[in-house]
């Protein structure tokens, strides 16, 4: 009895760690992947929807200001940036260094928030609906809305997440881990947009 | 580079923060070629894969990880995304012969015809 709880403690207890990582950290990547399989089953939706459609899917390029999507991707990259260097500021103590790139990370995530909320509100106008749109195939008003809707809700909650770790590192609350957790998830946000802007917006019929 | 993140730990942010611009720029300036479709297609995914593989190393920090936290992320969603692949290909191509086929003709017409 003792010697199995020894096997189950050795393996269990905290004392092994086959990823070299703390557990907070592998429960953190644990997370993104299953996030990550939400995305990528959401983008094999939207393939399956583009490739097996009838009707003709729209040309981005004629729906949307291709240069104002790149301006966001810009702001994401940026802000991923900001966000790496607020990490690292973290493990090296630097407070002030970390709270500045934190409010920089904010401010970009914001902006990015900013610009999506006019381009459904610009689409919405147009006449862009889950079921329809003027342009083609009606599945493109639900591919559009379902991927970047799912993408800016992970980055409102990224940005409250954020918010939270700022104000508890201007506080002296936040240790170095905390902030590399949030920036994890930041760039997780960013990296799946990499794919949304490739797939959705450059992608050629 | 070692040297140069040594003196300077944020130096790998701008790196590829700089990269990652220069990939997007080429992608957005990539259909002013007209170059045929399927190399356009190639070259973008490629570029997003590049893309990818630059956040999750260098901002997420994934290639100073171990190598077993590597594995377990990168083959986890590379594993996934090649089984949705395979799933989803043949079955578009179904539907999408299902759909393109000419209708048959409405079954009372083809009674009448085959009475005459």
């Amino acid at each position: 009895m003792n010697d199995a709880h020894a096997a189950v403690a050795a393996d269990w207890g905290g004392g092994v760690s086959p990823f070299g990582a703390t557990w907070q950290k592998t429960m953190m990547w644990i997370f993104i992947i299953t996030d990550a399989l939400l995305f990528s089953g959401l983008l094999s939706g939207y393939g399956y929807l583009r490739m097996s459609g009838q009707q003709t899917w729209p040309s981005t390029p004629e729906v949307f200001s291709i240069p104002f999507i790149a301006l966001m991707t810009f702001i994401l990259i940026t802000s991923s940036m900001w966000m790496g260097t607020a990490v690292t500021a973290a493990r090296l103590g630097d407070a002030r260094k970390t709270l500045n790139n934190l409010i920089l990370t904010i401010l970009g995530g914001a902006s990015f928030l900013g610009c999506q909320a006019y381009e459904w509100t610009h689409l919405i106008r147009e006449g862009a609906r889950l079921t329809s749109n003027p342009w083609g195939a009606p599945q493109f008003g639900a591919s559009f809305f379902v991927l970047t809707g799912f993408h800016g809700s992970h980055v409102f909650s990224g940005l409250v997440i954020l918010i939270v770790t700022a104000i508890r590192t201007a506080m002296g609350k936040t240790p170095a881990q905390g902030v590399e957790m949030a920036g994890l998830y930041w760039h997780f946000v960013d990296l799946v947009w990499v794919f949304i802007f490739t797939l959705f917006y450059l992608l050629p019929n | 580079m070692s040297d140069a993140s040594a003196s300077n730990p944020y130096s790998i942010y701008r790196v590829t923060w700089i990269i990652l611009l220069i990939i997007t720029v080429a992608m957005l300036g990539a259909e002013e070629f007209h170059l045929p479709r399927w190399f356009l297609v190639l070259f973008l995914l490629a570029f997003m894969a590049v893309k990818a593989a630059m956040i999750a190393g260098n901002f997420m920090h994934l290639r100073h990880e171990h190598r077993r936290m590597s594995i377990m992320v990168a083959g986890g969603i590379v594993v996934t995304s090649l089984v949705l692949l395979a799933f989803i290909t043949p079955e578009t191509r179904n539907v999408k012969s299902r759909t393109t086929a000419p209708p048959l003709p409405p079954p009372a017409a083809a009674h009448g015809h085959a009475q005459e």
